[in-house]
């Protein structure tokens, strides 16, 4: 435990978590946890084409079986959804395409699940077979045929730009090396499947919708936009949530149908997805390539980049233009660069939809930069740590794509690991077969332009105080599991000075708490922070004020000592329950608001079309160092340990941001090592967990967390981002611990041991051809 | 994932009467651990059975006795019981090694001896939902007429993924057999055709009553694997070695590999490896033998070429490491 | 087809009619209403499902609801009582084992089966005994924190 004797819920501390008790009794009820005995199952009938024209898709025998309540088709919704209001090209069931395997074409509410199943069997469907396309280059070749008339080329989104003088740049360079990267797609696995329950009240025409969301105000947006209902019509309720990590960052066809079904039944369906429907629905990270350039200076200063990237976005656009955006935009912002040329392009693909995973854009080109990094380094003869401080930022300052950097904490990042892990004194030295790597990320704290862009403020919290002393802090900020609502409450105690169990937190339901975006790009801390900082210091004016009228003195003479008020001069003072009487005495209960927006300042600039995405109120920072052993026979990857520091600016709950920087550095550990999805003409051969590798408690390593703090003046208390930064360094890291180890640098994640004999051995090729070819020139 | 289809749950408590309801229900399905078979039956694998006759309450198929010559272990037993079974421990280290090397611990206190060695073959266009399978029009292996791994193949490559087979092959393992007729024995390598879709070369009503190993004197034996995760995942390659030194020679060799064939290949022309040291020459002979004998068919996610080496490396290092005496050491 | 199923569950015993292909994880969550038990993955891949079954962790979404009868299961609901967590409880609440939650009761009773056999266990025995479920928030770090906060192991003691 903490310090402290009991949790005291103060900033800096190490305060558990507010709804760990029921999660550790079984009581925390998730979306499919909320058994209605009344309600009908729903399934859904997904594609067994990849791409086709729907010829015929008969509902009228399924819709005749006994026991079946609704039936519903694409027929039922021509209303487009999507993240983007620039790119809503996805229907919740398919219409006259489908366009990968697995879409869904068709949903049932039935009494029980059997009927559910038996009614699926009964509808007649053909599919006349259109050319399907499974990776990018297949996609964007010319006589392709276009996925979405509105997308020719199946182009989403190309991105070209250059900033600075890249040619001038790499001409003053003392080395320039150009490489090509590639990372296999890897999906969220959030452990809790999709699933919804959906309640119409046929007589009030009104919807109520549980659902396993990120995002319950988009959720209730697309629900308005996909049922033509008026949204006051509508309430969203996010419960306990196991896990986002992006995948659910937007609407899914999931809840839309489930919404759909309890239409047309009239009543209420529950609609638990399977954990390969879970994998089809996807949204992960999208399998791609990365060619990249750097000139750099004799002393490691980077002098130029040049990066070429393409991704398979698979049958829909979702989030692809920011995915796309984010992977430029984010070579910037966390070393020194004034040059940069990018050419970012996403191609529309027969595979699920990619979408927002962990890390959003910035993972897989900073695992290419990273690794480039390090192999011009050995070739300058310089250190890697090196070779970051030669980079190293100087905060405040604005980067050559407008973004701001007010606080930067990588220095000090560096200087951690490297002696946490004994790197000079190690590298190099483990022997053949063991090895050190290091790398750097970043992460933005919340896009600085959210995708619905209304004018509102970036967040809003309400915190209401009654008869009782109670506060009540109203969120629409989903806890997803991150430990969202136990930061905000500890924000709020800290502010007012009572204690943390004095406040309760209500979050994401749309009837009682505030409009928030949601939990993505990790803007919460940040954003929603500010706003509770605001709201409660809001109520504590409120409650200066009172405390003056019933002690007869000025506000600003108040002193307030935790929960008790005095005026300067007074000994006895109230206490709390003093206060809050005297405090509703004017107008009964005392509901409050604090708002936050975005500074002008950190919401980019126009360099480029796009270039607001990456912009950000405060960016995370982060080094580490892994340790591997390779078996060089086998192929086999352990890592032994880990040691990462991450700048969060000020760790509100130290034993949380412990816990999200051990799970980012772990979930890029898995891209790293293990995890890739795969399809077989389309159909996944990997959605399911025995197939889709995620590390298990086996093969984790200890990864020991430093906390770094560089107090951003605009974070709350300082606070930046915890949840993502610390993900994308592992990737490079442990590919630059292979090299230290074995002397191999692998280019293609994950490393699993096949991808490992299989570099080896074109690396002993390589080795025979250049030996032969130096024999033959001697003689 | 489809719901179970609807079957009755028979628990016979004796071996006849298991043998009577299995004569009953020629559409009847074993119940061991259930770890594979529950998994294939919500996935819509297999014609939906009648009934699944439950092996878990005979006494007699939950018991291990023996000593340290001979071993017998009823086909219910549980993985972690033998595992952790002192006997087999001290004697028989290679099976101790084998069965806790299954999947990861919750599966072992379920998985049972009998259903790990007539663990259904797998493959990755197999162990699929029935959505999957039928938008791939099904197998050859099963409800198809099409091996997507060898299009133009008569026979299933489903690969045999069990840990206890080897092992226990190379400790001569007999199964004891009961049928129509009775008991009967026959040795382990004959539980197992060459055909990844019918798999096993039992009767239709016969089951798998118990087995037994042995360990000659002298014997030393080892089993190691290879995954990519350390925990749950069937192997990509497992490896049994037992061999026995005769002074500075190589006196015995046996060796079984699971993961790469349909069958559980116990490694044929050892003999002949036999009589001299062990070195560079020799296990370059041993190499081609294990290229020869097991296949590298696409059948996993990871690649059968992968699964093939990695198979050869672990054989090596076993052999090397049991005759060099600094691994398990000797069986007894 | 429905039989009178027996058995006793969270320490209280219970008859109900079950059908023969119901699942002990179905029978749990939807005849009983105790949804602490989780259903994460298609069939014994994850280990969000595992309940004691006489003392020792099984994977109730492969086990028939029916081929339980007779046995003695236990739930993450059966753990502490009167107001009071459970050590293992405790120790996944303080260190923060438990990110989302999802994953928390089957690890939870994963590691109550081996507290209960071994009450004092290594790092080694931790993993061995955890390695059938996944967890997808924490890295696992704070996991075997939690285990050995309950187990009261010195190490896990200071902060983090």
């Amino acid at each position: 435990m903490s310090d402290a004797p009991a949790p005291s819920g103060a900033i800096g501390a190490y305060v558990p978590l507010l709804d760990g008790p029921e999660k550790v009794t079984g009581a925390a009820k998730y979306t499919a946890d909320f058994l209605a005995p009344d309600a009908l199952c729903g399934r859904i009938l997904r594609s067994p084409s990849s791409h086709a024209e729907i010829v015929k898709l008969d509902v009228a025998a399924a819709r005749r079986l006994p026991g079946v309540k609704a039936v519903v088709t694409g027929a039922d919704c021509a209303t487009p959804f999507g993240v983007l209001p620039i790119a809503m090209n996805e229907f919740p069931l398919a219409r006259e395409r489908v366009r990968y395997r697995g879409e869904p074409l068709a949903a049932v509410a039935a009494l029980d699940e059997a009927t559910a199943v038996r009614a699926l069997g009964l509808i007649e469907l053909e599919l006349k077979a259109l050319p399907a396309y499974y990776t990018a280059d297949e996609a964007r070749a010319p006589e392709a045929t276009d996925l979405h008339a509105e997308r020719p080329g199946n182009i989403e989104r190309d991105v070209v730009y250059e900033l600075g003088q890249v040619e001038r740049g790499f001409a003053k360079a003392a080395l320039v090396r150009e490489a090509s990267y590639r990372c296999a797609e890897v999906y969220q696995v959030q452990t809790e499947t999709h699933a919804a329950l959906a309640d119409y009240d046929a007589l009030r025409d009104r919807l109520a919708v549980h659902c396993t969301t990120q995002v319950p105000f988009y959720v209730h947006l697309m629900l308005a936009r996909c049922l033509a209902m008026d949204k006051a019509r509508i309430r969203v309720i996010k419960p306990h949530i196991g896990g986002g990590f992006g995948a659910r960052t937007e609407t899914l066809n999931v809840e839309l149908i489930c919404a759909l079904l309890a239409r047309a039944a009239g009543g209420k369906v529950r609609l638990v997805t399977s954990r390969e429907e879970t994998f089809i629905t996807h949204r992960g990270r999208p399998e791609q390539a990365v060619t990249l350039k750097i000139g750099m200076a004799k002393d490691g200063r980077v002098l130029a980049v040049d990066c070429e990237t393409v991704q398979r976005g698979g049958a829909y656009s979702g989030y692809g233009i920011v995915t796309i955006l984010y992977a430029g935009s984010l070579l910037n912002a966390i070393y020194a660069i004034d040059n940069v040329r990018y050419h970012g392009t996403r191609v529309l693909t027969n595979t699920p939809p990619c979408g927002a995973m962990r890390g959003h854009g910035t993972v897989n080109v900073r695992f290419a930069f990273e690794a480039l990094l390090d192999t011009m380094a050995a070739e300058l003869g310089l250190d890697p740590f090196a070779v970051r401080r030669a980079n190293l930022l100087r905060a405040p300052t604005r980067t050559a794509n407008d973004l701001l950097v007010n606080s930067y904490g990588l220095p000090e990042c560096l200087d951690r690991v490297e002696q946490a892990s004994g790197w000079q004194a190690r590298k190099r030295k483990l022997g053949q077969g063991r090895g050190l790597g290091m790398a750097c990320s970043h992460y933005v704290s919340g896009a600085s332009k959210p995708v619905h862009w209304t004018g509102e403020p970036h967040a809003t919290v309400n915190l209401k105080l009654d008869f009782d002393g109670s506060i009540v802090l109203l969120t629409g900020a989903p806890e997803i599991g991150q430990g969202s609502s136990t930061v905000l409450a500890q924000i709020a105690a800290e502010v007012l000075g009572v204690a943390l169990a004095r406040i309760r937190v209500v979050a994401g339901d749309s009837e009682l708490t505030p409009k928030d975006n949601g939990a993505y790009s990790s803007r919460v801390t940040v954003m929603v922070g500010n706003a509770t900082v605001a709201a409660a210091e809001n109520l504590k004016r409120r409650l200066a004020a009172a405390a003056a009228r019933a002690l007869d003195c000025a506000p600003e003479d108040i002193e307030i000592e935790g929960e008790t008020f005095r005026a300067s001069s007074q000994d006895q003072g109230l206490d709390f329950d003093e206060v809050v009487t005297a405090a509703l005495k004017e107008a009964g209960t005392i509901t409050v608001s604090g708002n936050y927006s975005t500074p002008p300042e950190a919401q980019g600039g126009k360099a480029y079309r796009g270039a607001t995405v990456g912009s950000t109120v405060a960016f995370s920072y982060a080094a580490q160092v892994v340790e591997v052993s390779v078996d060089e026979e086998t192929g086999q990857v352990t890592v032994e340990k880990v040691w990462v520091a991450h700048d969060c600016g000020k760790a509100l709950n130290r034993l949380a941001v412990e816990g999200q920087v051990q799970g980012s550095v772990w979930m890029g550990m898995g891209q790293a090592l293990s995890e890739e999805t795969g399809y077989f003409q389309g159909l996944p051969l990997a959605a399911n967990m025995l197939d889709y590798r995620v590390p298990t408690i086996a093969e984790s390593p200890p990864i020991e967390v430093q906390i770094v703090e560089s107090n951003d003046p605009l974070g709350p208390f300082g606070a930046k981002e915890a949840g993502e930064g610390s993900l994308a360094g592992f990737l490079p890291a442990l590919a630059n611990a292979v090299v230290d180890a074995i002397g191999l640098r692998v280019t293609e994640l994950p490393l699993t041991p096949d991808r490992v004999l299989r570099a080896l051995d074109r690396q002993r090729r390589a080795r025979e051809r250049e030996a032969a070819r130096a024999a033959r020139q001697k003689t | 994932m489809e719901l179970l289809p609807p079957f009755e749950l028979l628990r016979p408590t004796t071996v006849e009467q298991a043998l009577a309801w299995r004569l009953e229900n020629p559409n009847s399905r074993l119940l061991g651990g259930g770890t594979d078979l529950i998994v294939n039956l919500r996935r819509g694998i297999g014609e939906a059975p009648q009934a699944l006759i439950d092996l878990n309450q005979i006494d007699e198929m939950t018991v291990i006795a023996g000593d340290g010559a001979a071993l017998r272990i009823g086909a219910s037993v549980k993985l972690a019981a033998l595992a952790a079974h002192p006997l087999v421990r001290a004697h028989y280290p290679g099976l101790a090694q084998a069965a806790a090397s299954v999947a990861a611990a919750t599966q072992r206190n379920m998985a049972t001896v009998g259903g790990n060695l007539c663990l259904d073959t797998r493959c990755i266009f197999y162990n699929q939902s029935e959505w999957w399978r039928a938008s791939n029009d099904y197998c050859l292996k099963y409800g198809g007429s099409k091996c997507h791994v060898a299009p133009k193949s008569k026979v299933c490559y489903a690969t045999f993924s069990g840990d206890l087979a080897p092992a226990l092959l190379v400790l001569e393992g007999e199964v004891e057999i009961i049928g129509r007729g009775g008991r009967r024995t026959a040795p382990l390598a004959e539980l197992y055709s060459r055909d990844g879709r019918d798999y096993l070369s039992l009767a239709r009503e016969e089951f798998v009553c118990s087995v037994t190993a042995r360990a000659a004197p002298g014997l030393r034996a080892a089993y190691d694997k290879i995954r990519v995760r350390r925990a749950i995942e069937f192997p990509l390659a497992g490896v049994a070695v037992a061999l026995a030194r005769d002074g500075d020679k190589l006196g015995a060799l046996r060796v079984a590999v699971t993961g790469t064939n349909p069958w559980p290949v116990l490694l044929e022309e050892t003999a002949a490896l036999c009589g001299g040291g062990v070195d560079e020459a020799l296990l370059q002979r041993f190499d081609a033998l294990l290229k020869a004998q097991l296949m590298a068919m696409k059948t996993t996610f990871t690649s059968g070429h992968y699964r093939r080496r990695a198979a050869t490396v672990l054989a090596r290092r076993l052999v090397r490491r049991l005759f060099d005496g600094g691994y398990m050491g000797e069986t007894r | 087809m429905s039989k009178l199923l027996t058995l006793t569950l969270n320490g209280r015993e219970r008859v109900d009619a079950v059908a023969d292909n119901v699942l002990l994880l179905d029978y749990l969550r939807e005849v009983v209403g105790l949804t602490g038990t989780k259903t994460c993955c298609d069939g014994g891949e994850c280990g969000a499902c595992t309940v004691l079954a006489d003392d020792e962790p099984v994977l109730a979404c492969l086990c028939l609801a029916n081929a339980c009868a007779g046995r003695r299961i236990e739930t993450v609901e059966a753990l502490g009582e009167s107001g009071r967590l459970a050590p293992i409880q405790q120790g996944f609440h303080e260190k923060l084992g438990a990110q989302c939650g999802f994953c928390t009761p089957g690890l939870i009773m994963a590691a109550e089966g081996l507290l209960r056999r071994n009450p004092r266990p290594n790092e080694d025995e931790i993993r061995a005994a955890l390695s059938s479920n996944i967890c997808r928030c924490t890295g696992y770090v704070k996991i075997i924190e939690a285990v050995q906060w309950a187990a009261g192991l010195g190490a896990a003691e200071k902060p983090s």
